[in-house]
Protein backbone atom coordinates (compact mmCIF):
# COMPACT_ATOMS: atom_id res chain seq x y z
CA UNK A 1 0.00 0.00 0.00
CA UNK A 2 1.66 3.57 -0.77
CA UNK A 3 2.17 5.92 1.85
CA UNK A 4 -0.92 7.90 2.76
CA UNK A 5 1.38 10.69 3.77
CA UNK A 6 2.64 10.95 -0.15
CA UNK A 7 -0.19 10.21 -1.77
CA UNK A 8 -1.51 13.27 -0.53
CA UNK A 9 0.75 15.64 -0.57
CA UNK A 10 0.86 14.16 -4.70
CA UNK A 11 -3.38 14.93 -4.76
CA UNK A 12 -2.56 18.33 -3.20
CA UNK A 13 0.03 19.23 -5.36
CA UNK A 14 -2.13 18.22 -8.10
CA UNK A 15 -4.43 21.27 -7.46
CA UNK A 16 -1.66 23.95 -7.96
CA UNK A 17 -2.57 25.29 -11.28
CA UNK A 18 -6.21 26.01 -9.84
CA UNK A 19 -5.01 27.24 -6.86
CA UNK A 20 -2.73 29.52 -8.61
CA UNK A 21 -4.47 30.84 -11.08
CA UNK A 22 -7.81 31.60 -8.47
CA UNK A 23 -4.83 33.29 -6.47
CA UNK A 24 -3.79 35.13 -9.28
CA UNK A 25 -7.27 36.72 -9.92
CA UNK A 26 -7.81 37.16 -5.82
CA UNK A 27 -4.38 39.03 -5.40
CA UNK A 28 -3.88 41.04 -9.26
CA UNK A 29 -0.06 40.07 -8.13
CA UNK A 30 2.27 37.27 -8.95
CA UNK A 31 4.20 38.01 -5.85
CA UNK A 32 0.63 38.14 -4.02
CA UNK A 33 -0.41 35.02 -5.68
CA UNK A 34 2.49 32.87 -5.04
CA UNK A 35 2.48 33.51 -1.23
CA UNK A 36 -0.97 32.89 -0.90
CA UNK A 37 -0.51 29.30 -2.73
CA UNK A 38 2.09 28.81 -0.22
CA UNK A 39 0.42 29.43 2.70
CA UNK A 40 -2.60 27.84 1.98
CA UNK A 41 -0.06 24.95 1.19
CA UNK A 42 1.62 24.92 4.68
CA UNK A 43 -1.78 25.35 6.16
CA UNK A 44 -2.77 22.53 4.41
CA UNK A 45 0.15 19.86 5.41
CA UNK A 46 0.45 21.46 9.01
CA UNK A 47 -3.34 20.53 9.21
CA UNK A 48 -3.96 17.35 6.92
CA UNK A 49 -5.29 15.43 9.97
CA UNK A 50 -8.26 17.54 9.99
CA UNK A 51 -8.93 16.31 6.19
CA UNK A 52 -11.37 13.54 5.88
CA UNK A 53 -9.74 11.04 3.34
CA UNK A 54 -11.89 10.36 0.63
CA UNK A 55 -13.65 13.49 0.79
CA UNK A 56 -12.93 16.43 -1.57
CA UNK A 57 -9.93 17.27 -1.43
CA UNK A 58 -9.73 20.25 -3.85
CA UNK A 59 -12.76 21.63 -1.77
CA UNK A 60 -10.94 21.56 1.23
CA UNK A 61 -7.57 23.36 -0.35
CA UNK A 62 -9.74 25.47 -1.73
CA UNK A 63 -11.49 26.65 1.47
CA UNK A 64 -7.85 27.49 3.15
CA UNK A 65 -7.39 29.28 0.22
CA UNK A 66 -10.47 31.88 0.37
CA UNK A 67 -10.08 31.62 3.98
CA UNK A 68 -6.49 32.72 3.95
CA UNK A 69 -7.38 35.44 1.33
CA UNK A 70 -10.14 36.65 3.07
CA UNK A 71 -7.81 36.97 6.46
CA UNK A 72 -4.85 38.00 5.21
CA UNK A 73 -4.48 39.56 1.71
CA UNK A 74 -7.66 41.05 0.78
CA UNK A 75 -7.49 44.38 2.89
CA UNK A 76 -4.06 44.87 0.87
CA UNK A 77 -5.27 43.48 -2.62
CA UNK A 78 -4.69 45.87 -5.06
CA UNK A 79 -8.19 47.39 -5.73
CA UNK A 80 -8.66 48.32 -10.01
CA UNK A 81 -11.41 50.68 -10.73
CA UNK A 82 -14.46 48.24 -9.91
CA UNK A 83 -17.90 48.32 -11.19
CA UNK A 84 -20.90 47.96 -9.29
CA UNK A 85 -23.48 45.88 -10.16
CA UNK A 86 -26.39 47.12 -8.35
CA UNK A 87 -27.65 48.88 -11.41
CA UNK A 88 -26.88 46.61 -13.89
CA UNK A 89 -29.96 46.32 -15.75
CA UNK A 90 -31.37 42.82 -16.96
CA UNK A 91 -30.24 43.31 -20.48
CA UNK A 92 -28.83 39.72 -21.38
CA UNK A 93 -26.75 39.27 -24.18
CA UNK A 94 -29.22 37.07 -25.85
CA UNK A 95 -32.05 39.33 -25.10
CA UNK A 96 -30.01 42.37 -26.44
CA UNK A 97 -29.16 40.68 -29.77
CA UNK A 98 -32.27 39.00 -30.41
CA UNK A 99 -34.33 42.22 -30.18
CA UNK A 100 -32.71 43.19 -33.80
CA UNK A 101 -32.40 39.37 -35.06
CA UNK A 102 -34.19 36.60 -34.76
CA UNK A 103 -31.27 34.01 -35.36
CA UNK A 104 -28.66 32.81 -33.47
CA UNK A 105 -25.67 33.80 -35.68
CA UNK A 106 -25.20 37.08 -33.96
CA UNK A 107 -24.38 35.91 -30.43
CA UNK A 108 -22.64 32.92 -31.59
CA UNK A 109 -19.95 35.61 -33.69
CA UNK A 110 -19.97 37.75 -30.74
CA UNK A 111 -19.45 34.52 -28.36
CA UNK A 112 -16.94 33.06 -30.55
CA UNK A 113 -14.70 35.63 -30.93
CA UNK A 114 -14.14 36.02 -26.70
CA UNK A 115 -10.88 36.81 -26.05
CA UNK A 116 -9.12 35.15 -23.54
CA UNK A 117 -7.51 37.95 -22.75
CA UNK A 118 -10.78 40.13 -22.22
CA UNK A 119 -12.56 37.75 -19.93
CA UNK A 120 -9.10 37.88 -17.90
CA UNK A 121 -9.96 42.03 -18.32
CA UNK A 122 -13.70 41.59 -17.42
CA UNK A 123 -12.99 39.75 -14.35
CA UNK A 124 -10.48 41.99 -13.07
CA UNK A 125 -13.46 44.56 -13.51
CA UNK A 126 -15.09 42.51 -10.64
CA UNK A 127 -16.18 43.51 -6.90
CA UNK A 128 -14.28 41.24 -4.90
CA UNK A 129 -17.46 39.59 -4.17
CA UNK A 130 -18.69 38.98 -7.28
CA UNK A 131 -15.32 37.44 -8.38
CA UNK A 132 -14.92 35.29 -5.87
CA UNK A 133 -17.77 33.62 -6.32
CA UNK A 134 -17.18 33.13 -10.14
CA UNK A 135 -13.92 31.63 -9.84
CA UNK A 136 -14.99 29.15 -7.70
CA UNK A 137 -17.89 28.13 -10.12
CA UNK A 138 -15.68 28.18 -13.24
CA UNK A 139 -13.12 25.58 -11.21
CA UNK A 140 -16.08 23.34 -11.04
CA UNK A 141 -17.48 23.70 -7.64
CA UNK A 142 -21.08 23.59 -6.92
CA UNK A 143 -23.27 25.92 -5.18
CA UNK A 144 -23.05 24.46 -2.09
CA UNK A 145 -19.79 24.03 -2.30
CA UNK A 146 -18.88 27.88 -2.48
CA UNK A 147 -21.62 28.75 0.08
CA UNK A 148 -19.33 26.86 2.47
CA UNK A 149 -16.25 28.02 1.53
CA UNK A 150 -17.56 31.40 1.57
CA UNK A 151 -19.67 30.89 4.33
CA UNK A 152 -22.49 33.06 2.99
CA UNK A 153 -25.74 31.76 2.08
CA UNK A 154 -26.88 29.57 -1.30
CA UNK A 155 -29.29 32.34 -2.32
CA UNK A 156 -26.13 34.63 -2.04
CA UNK A 157 -23.87 32.51 -4.13
CA UNK A 158 -27.04 32.11 -7.02
CA UNK A 159 -27.61 36.22 -6.61
CA UNK A 160 -23.64 36.93 -7.24
CA UNK A 161 -23.36 34.12 -10.20
CA UNK A 162 -25.97 35.61 -11.68
CA UNK A 163 -24.94 39.12 -11.51
CA UNK A 164 -21.60 38.60 -12.38
CA UNK A 165 -22.22 37.06 -15.55
CA UNK A 166 -24.43 39.19 -16.54
CA UNK A 167 -21.52 42.05 -16.06
CA UNK A 168 -19.21 39.50 -17.87
CA UNK A 169 -21.61 39.06 -20.71
CA UNK A 170 -22.39 43.20 -21.00
CA UNK A 171 -18.42 44.27 -21.11
CA UNK A 172 -17.32 41.25 -23.34
CA UNK A 173 -20.37 42.12 -25.43
CA UNK A 174 -18.47 46.41 -25.33
CA UNK A 175 -15.28 45.31 -25.72
CA UNK A 176 -16.54 43.02 -28.96
CA UNK A 177 -17.75 45.69 -30.35
CA UNK A 178 -14.58 47.81 -29.72
CA UNK A 179 -12.96 45.48 -31.46
CA UNK A 180 -15.28 45.72 -34.22
CA UNK A 181 -16.51 42.30 -34.30
CA UNK A 182 -19.67 43.10 -37.02
CA UNK A 183 -22.54 41.10 -35.00
CA UNK A 184 -22.09 43.46 -31.55
CA UNK A 185 -21.43 46.24 -33.81
CA UNK A 186 -25.21 46.16 -35.62
CA UNK A 187 -26.95 45.84 -31.89
CA UNK A 188 -28.10 48.67 -30.54
CA UNK A 189 -26.07 50.00 -27.35
CA UNK A 190 -27.38 48.08 -24.03
CA UNK A 191 -30.04 49.52 -22.67
CA UNK A 192 -29.43 53.28 -20.03
CA UNK A 193 -25.66 52.26 -19.17
CA UNK A 194 -26.03 53.13 -15.31
CA UNK A 195 -24.67 56.23 -14.62
CA UNK A 196 -22.03 57.49 -12.33
CA UNK A 197 -22.60 53.53 -10.89
CA UNK A 198 -19.00 52.47 -11.85
CA UNK A 199 -16.92 53.61 -9.30
CA UNK A 200 -19.14 52.69 -6.16
CA UNK A 201 -18.52 49.66 -4.22
CA UNK A 202 -20.01 49.43 -1.18
CA UNK A 203 -23.94 48.82 -1.99
CA UNK A 204 -24.27 44.94 -1.92
CA UNK A 205 -22.64 45.70 1.72
CA UNK A 206 -25.69 47.78 2.74
CA UNK A 207 -27.81 44.98 1.75
CA UNK A 208 -25.71 42.79 3.51
CA UNK A 209 -25.83 40.47 0.37
CA UNK B 1 -44.44 26.03 -16.78
CA UNK B 2 -44.29 29.21 -18.06
CA UNK B 3 -41.73 31.42 -20.14
CA UNK B 4 -40.92 33.65 -16.89
CA UNK B 5 -40.55 30.04 -14.66
CA UNK B 6 -37.75 28.67 -17.20
CA UNK B 7 -35.85 31.64 -17.45
CA UNK B 8 -35.86 31.89 -14.12
CA UNK B 9 -34.50 28.33 -13.86
CA UNK B 10 -31.44 29.26 -16.67
CA UNK B 11 -28.61 29.50 -15.01
CA UNK B 12 -29.26 26.30 -11.88
CA UNK B 13 -30.22 24.48 -15.12
CA UNK B 14 -27.22 24.55 -16.87
CA UNK B 15 -25.18 24.25 -13.61
CA UNK B 16 -26.85 21.11 -13.26
CA UNK B 17 -28.11 22.37 -9.80
CA UNK B 18 -31.90 21.76 -9.66
CA UNK B 19 -34.08 18.29 -8.58
CA UNK B 20 -34.56 15.60 -10.99
CA UNK B 21 -37.86 16.75 -11.17
CA UNK B 22 -37.73 20.33 -12.06
CA UNK B 23 -35.07 19.91 -14.49
CA UNK B 24 -37.11 17.81 -16.30
CA UNK B 25 -39.76 20.33 -16.26
CA UNK B 26 -37.37 23.21 -17.77
CA UNK B 27 -36.54 20.29 -20.38
CA UNK B 28 -39.86 19.94 -21.24
CA UNK B 29 -40.74 23.57 -21.76
CA UNK B 30 -37.51 24.23 -23.92
CA UNK B 31 -38.40 21.14 -26.10
CA UNK B 32 -41.65 23.36 -26.42
CA UNK B 33 -40.43 27.01 -26.94
CA UNK B 34 -37.71 27.95 -29.22
CA UNK B 35 -37.19 31.34 -27.46
CA UNK B 36 -36.35 29.89 -24.46
CA UNK B 37 -33.79 27.36 -26.06
CA UNK B 38 -32.06 29.38 -27.83
CA UNK B 39 -31.67 32.15 -24.83
CA UNK B 40 -30.20 28.23 -22.63
CA UNK B 41 -28.34 27.66 -26.00
CA UNK B 42 -26.47 31.29 -26.22
CA UNK B 43 -26.03 31.05 -21.89
CA UNK B 44 -24.59 27.37 -22.49
CA UNK B 45 -21.68 28.73 -25.02
CA UNK B 46 -21.30 31.45 -23.19
CA UNK B 47 -20.62 29.90 -19.71
CA UNK B 48 -18.29 26.92 -21.72
CA UNK B 49 -16.56 29.71 -23.07
CA UNK B 50 -15.60 31.38 -19.77
CA UNK B 51 -14.65 28.55 -18.16
CA UNK B 52 -12.40 27.29 -20.85
CA UNK B 53 -11.00 30.73 -20.78
CA UNK B 54 -11.08 31.10 -16.73
CA UNK B 55 -9.16 27.85 -16.26
CA UNK B 56 -6.49 27.72 -18.46
CA UNK B 57 -3.55 29.17 -17.52
CA UNK B 58 -0.71 27.08 -15.07
CA UNK B 59 1.25 28.67 -12.80
CA UNK B 60 4.51 30.35 -14.61
CA UNK B 61 7.82 28.16 -14.04
CA UNK B 62 9.37 28.20 -10.62
CA UNK B 63 6.14 27.89 -8.54
CA UNK B 64 6.12 24.45 -7.63
CA UNK B 65 9.74 24.10 -6.91
CA UNK B 66 9.64 26.97 -4.53
CA UNK B 67 6.77 26.25 -2.42
CA UNK B 68 8.13 22.52 -2.71
CA UNK B 69 11.21 23.63 -0.97
CA UNK B 70 9.03 25.90 2.07
CA UNK B 71 6.94 23.07 2.31
CA UNK B 72 10.27 21.05 2.87
CA UNK B 73 12.00 23.76 5.44
CA UNK B 74 8.55 24.79 6.93
CA UNK B 75 6.33 21.74 7.66
CA UNK B 76 9.24 19.21 6.56
CA UNK B 77 7.44 17.97 3.80
CA UNK B 78 9.05 14.92 2.44
CA UNK B 79 7.77 15.96 -1.50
Amino acid sequence: MAEPADRFEQQALSYLDALYRTALRMTRSEADAEDLVQETYIRAFRFREQFTAGTNLKAWLFRILTNTFINSYRRKAAQPQTTELDDIEETTLHRRMTETSPSIEPEREVLDNMVSSEVQQALQELPDRFRTVLLLDVEGFAYKEIAEMLEIPIGTVMSRLHRGRKFLQERLYDLARDRGIAAAKAMPRPAAAPKGSARRATAEKKQGA
Amino acid sequence: MDCEECRERLYPYLDRELSPTEFEEVKVHLDDCGGCDTAFVVERVFLDQLRGSATSDVAPPGVRERLIVRLRHDVGSRS
